[in-house]
């Protein structure tokens, strides 16, 4: 008994080690430079704005290729995901084509976890 | 006007009046706008996001994408109309001669791309004369064919075709004098100084872009017939000669880290001219090294610092008594921009034009040597995200081009005798200042 139970602790620390980093609270004027850096060349954050890449406005919740009036690659179109800040937050720390193959996306991935905290509690923000 | 100049200046030194007319067109150089709002409409994007000012020329790294992707990003829209105009007034005074007030240019751009792999730059320019009588030229041109996403190994690349008319226009990185559009004025410049050769020659070259880092172009170029030159609207004395055998070889690392930017390049010209074309060839070969570097951050504040020395050799296919069969001359541009919000600009350049010595081909000084700085501010107040309009665009500048030297000399630059009727100019007679107002749309 004794043994199964140290068993299930050592399994719990090593998946707990393993496991992504949980998400802190982002800061999110720090999120409003990474966005510029990272984001706003082919992402306008106004509602309807599209640039090559589509409005972020409101994107959080929003069920993927699914904003009106962008036309998105088959890849993105086929995407049964909704744009959570767990999702944005896993999709934004790979590579795009990486993230969803098939993509028109060229992102290379967002490393630092604290500026992909920060920038997905800015997106937090824009909806109406 | 300032690689009329140039062109000029180096074949036919001497008349002091001509060059102080002339002196004033220099500051038309640093208006060459290249923020086309038919590439907004076309990508959605904002003018700053190409351009670190909102109105151009320098590029950001996200504009020297899109122009190596042969302009033809798009915001997965199609329907828009590949054209865009813009309206120049300036204000020129010059240090010696008559101040004017004047529209200086109504440009016409057919800029944007024809489908997935072909996109291009056409600026057709009028530029006021004088007496309000405006000539049409054929400016840049710059059309491209480009395959993107194709893999070399594990990592991407870019393939492309440029058609263009201006060595050194097309590359990327924006650091050489036909891309930036500004370059040393000079009695005796170098073949990719702005522009011994630019909207007279015709050329193509394919270029690459491996791993988003590496570029490398190889290309050719020919003099157009001087009556095709006059058709375009270039008067035939400034025909840049018969070219044989050119070749083009760019290339270059550069990084993109998104808050900062840098590259190093390489570039090369060579050529056999025939200038005038019946008579003796001259061998040229220009080599050139490049530096740039950019602080964007978020945008705020944004640093742009760019070097760029082009070391020309020549052998001369015929030596008058005295002369030197052989010579170099060199181009030195340092240049560095500060913006504000992407609105507010300061830029400073320091240009330096030297050249070996030969007393027959520099008159009076036996030396071409010209130094001369630009001091410019600007204001752009709209192509901005959250500005009243992204896809079009203003710029209010001002512009000082000072002269510490020219023509191997402070003063008395073209040698007048003592006791002539002609007036004695110094370099600093050359000075000039200048206020635009530009607006594209």
């Amino acid at each position: 008994m004794t043994r199964w139970l140290l068993r299930g602790v050592a399994a719990c620390c090593l998946g707990a080690a393993l496991a992504p980093p949980p998400a802190r609270a982002g800061d999110v004027a720090a999120g409003t430079d990474v966005f510029k850096a990272e984001c706003a060349e082919c992402h306008s954050v106004r509602a309807g704005r599209n640039k090559k890449g589509p409005s972020l406005f409101a994107v959080t919740n929003r069920a993927a290729g699914t904003l009106p009036g962008y036309n998105y690659s088959d890849a993105l179109r086929a995407a049964r995901w909704t744009w959570t800040p767990e999702k944005l937050r896993d999709y934004l720390s790979r590579p795009a084509a990486q993230a969803n193959p098939g993509t028109r996306m060229k992102y290379d991935g967002l490393a630092d976890p604290t500026e992909l905290d920060d920038l997905v509690a800015y997106l937090g923000t824009l909806h109406p | 006007m300032l690689s009329f100049l140039n062109r000029r200046t180096g074949r036919r030194p001497g008349n002091a009046y001509l060059w102080c007319g002339l002196a004033a067109l220099l500051l038309f150089a640093s208006t060459a706008a290249q923020a086309v709002p038919s590439y907004a409409r076309q990508t959605g994007a904002a003018c700053a996001d190409c351009h670190a000012g909102a109105y151009g020329p320098a590029l950001t790294p996200y504009g020297m994408r899109f122009k190596l992707n042969g302009y033809t990003d798009t915001d997965g829209n199609g329907g828009k109309i590949p054209l865009a105009a813009q309206l120049i007034a300036t204000r020129s005074v010059p240090a010696r001669g008559e101040s004017t007030t004047r529209l200086t240019e109504a440009d016409l751009y057919l800029a944007g791309r024809l489908t997935d792999q072909i996109g291009g730059y056409v600026k057709v320019e009028n530029s006021n004369t004088g007496n309000n009588t405006f000539r049409t030229r054929l400016n840049n041109i710059d059309l491209r064919f480009v395959a993107r996403d194709l893999k070399l190994g594990d990592r991407e690349a870019t393939l492309g075709v440029s058609v263009n008319n201006n060595p050194g226009f097309q590359d990327p990185i924006g650091a050489l004098p036909g891309a930036a559009g500004i370059g040393p004025p000079s009695v005796s410049g170098t073949l990719l100084n702005l522009s011994a050769l630019a909207h007279r020659v015709i050329g193509a070259s394919i270029y690459g872009l491996y791993d988003s880092a590496w570029y490398g172009e190889v290309g050719s170029y020919t003099s157009l017939p001087t009556s095709q030159q006059d058709h375009l609207g270039y008067a035939v004395s400034g025909d840049p000669g018969k070219l044989s055998d050119t070749g083009y070889v760019r290339f270059a690392y550069m990084k993109d880290l998104k808050r900062q930017f840098f590259s190093a390049g390489v570039v090369a010209l060579s050529t056999r001219r025939q200038l005038p074309r019946s008579g003796p060839r001259d061998d040229l070969t220009d080599l050139g090294y490049d530096l740039s570097y950019q602080f964007l951050g978020n945008r705020e504040h944004i640093v742009q610092l760019s070097y760029t020395n082009i070391l020309e050799k020549r052998r001369y296919g015929s030596t008058p008594a005295a002369a030197r069969a052989r010579g170099i001359v060199r181009d030195q541009t340092t240049s560095l921009t500060y913006t504000f919000r992407q609105s507010w600009g300061i830029t400073l350049a320091h240009l330096v034009n030297s050249g070996s010595r030969d007393a027959v081909r520099y008159t009076p000084y036996g030396v071409p040597d010209t130094t001369s700085n630009l001091i410019g501010v600007s204001w752009a107040p709209f192509g901005k995200d959250d500005s009243y309009t992204s896809l079009a665009n203003l710029k209010i500048a001002a512009t000082w081009f000072r002269f510490a030297r020219f023509n191997g000399s402070r003063t008395n630059v073209f040698g007048t005798a003592p006791g002539s009727a002609a007036p004695v100019t110094d370099a600093r007679d050359l000075d000039a200042f200048s206020l635009s107002l530009s607006a594209a749309f």
